[in-house]
């Protein structure tokens, strides 16, 4: 089984990263239970950042698609067929949108909107 | 005549044949058939130079193995008439330096022809003009590369080679001592290749284009050629450690030769045998038509 990523595609690389396991496990491509690439290999394979690779696997392991082993490796999680139907980076774009939807009403503009979102981001952040 | 000297000298005769004719003829016949099977217009993600630039090279790769074969048979014809062996080598037996220096001259060309490999490689990468990247959803383990039989191999002959040699020699471990460069050299014979085993499997592939299949097969075919090579190098040390108490000074330079000729079968030859063309994928270096 492959995956291709697009490297100028406007979609974030981890992004694609996740559409594209989900769509292998989706597809019956891949099962539970099977072993999946280490990060750095799947890293050099794609030419892309570790950090990349490890942001995606570490989604996909909250949303109970896969699941890190200790140092036997990583592997598809038992229920990662059923986890797989969402998409959530459409999820996400749909609360955005309600709430900035909600904010403008308020008389909030982009650029004021941009800030506050910022300065929430970087306070998870601490 | 002695038997022995005839010996070397017919095995000599196979190291000129093998190494700068018959291998060198095979690799040539292969490159001259990628030419005429997947030529540049049809295939020219195999060709980042024009197709002068490889016509040169190989041409260049011919030249050199045919100046080596006659450069083998000038050094036979000399070793046959005028080389005094008596004085050449301590033991007055026909010198292993012959075979051995011979044997690094026939090697020039193929290690010139791995660094065009490597240059043509990166030129590959540098000028890969597709955004996509493609990987494989499944880990690549070291036993699916390598045979765990030939690795156990491998390593018990590397024990029993440095074991027998520390045995003939009393345990006697001090640098100026042969066993201890022996097996120095030993290790460090084996780390190199283990390095180039592992580059191969985890690395980045080298061919940007290269179809994964492909490379599993070319992975698997290189560990086989490596463990292969270590088996014998462990066996031609452990020849070398008892040539110092079993008086076999007159087999030194037939061994070496011999030596030579398995190593290049052992990893050209596999590797010729192996790789076929028919069976590569070459659909991975045609263009792709653009998309609308």
């Amino acid at each position: 089984m492959e995956i291709t990523i697009d490297l100028e595609s406007p979609d974030p690389l981890f992004a694609q990263l996740i559409e594209q396991i989900k769509a292998a496990v989706q597809s019956g491509a891949i099962e539970s239970g099977d072993a999946l690439p280490s990060i750095r290999q799947l890293a050099r394979d794609l030419e892309i950042n570790n950090k990349t690779v490890a942001k995606a696997y570490r989604l996909l392991e909250r949303d109970s698609v896969i699941q890190t082993r200790g140092y036997r490796g990583t592997f598809v999680h038992p229920e990662a067929k059923a986890n797989s139907t969402i998409d959530l980076v459409a999820v996400v774009e749909e609360k955005l949108h309600a709430v900035v939807a909600e904010l403008r009403e308020l008389g909030a503009t982009d650029s004021e909107i941009r800030v506050a979102f910022g300065e929430v981001l970087n306070r998870r952040g601490r | 005549m002695e038997w022995y000297s005839l010996l070397f000298y017919l095995l000599f005769v196979g190291q000129i044949l093998l190494i700068s004719y018959w291998l060198p003829r095979r690799m040539s016949a292969r490159v001259a058939s990628i030419f005429e099977n997947y030529p540049p217009a049809e295939y020219p993600k195999l060709y980042p130079r024009s197709l002068d630039y490889y016509q040169l090279g190989h041409s260049l790769f011919v030249g050199c193995n045919r100046a080596i074969l006659l450069l083998g048979f000038g050094i036979l014809l000399a070793l046959l008439t005028v080389v005094d062996h008596a004085t050449f080598a301590d033991d007055g037996f026909i010198s292993e330096a012959w075979p051995a220096g011979y044997g690094m001259i026939q090697a020039l060309p193929f290690v010139l022809l791995e660094c065009i490999a490597f240059s043509q490689f990166r030129l590959m990468r540098a000028t890969q003009s597709d955004s996509t990247r493609k990987a494989e959803l499944r880990p690549r383990r070291f036993f699916d590369a390598a045979s765990p039989r030939l690795v156990v191999a491998a390593v018990a002959a590397f024990l029993l080679s440095v074991g027998v040699d520390l045995w003939i020699h009393d345990f006697v471990l001090s640098w100026d001592h042969d066993t201890t460069q022996r097996a120095f050299w030993l290790v460090v014979g084996n780390l190199f290749m283990v390095s180039i085993g592992l580059w191969q499997l985890y690395g980045r592939k080298q061919d940007p284009y290269q179809s994964f299949s492909d490379r599993a097969r070319q992975t698997r075919a290189q560990w086989t050629s490596l463990l292969s090579v270590s088996i014998v190098m462990s066996f031609f040390m452990l020849s070398t450690a008892v040539d110092d108490v079993a008086d076999i000074d007159f087999l030194d330079a037939p061994l070496m030769s011999l030596y030579f000729q398995i190593i290049v079968l052992l990893s050209i030859g596999l590797l010729l045998r192996t790789l076929r063309p028919e069976e590569i994928d070459f659909e991975v270096y045609r263009e792709r038509p653009a998309e609308t």
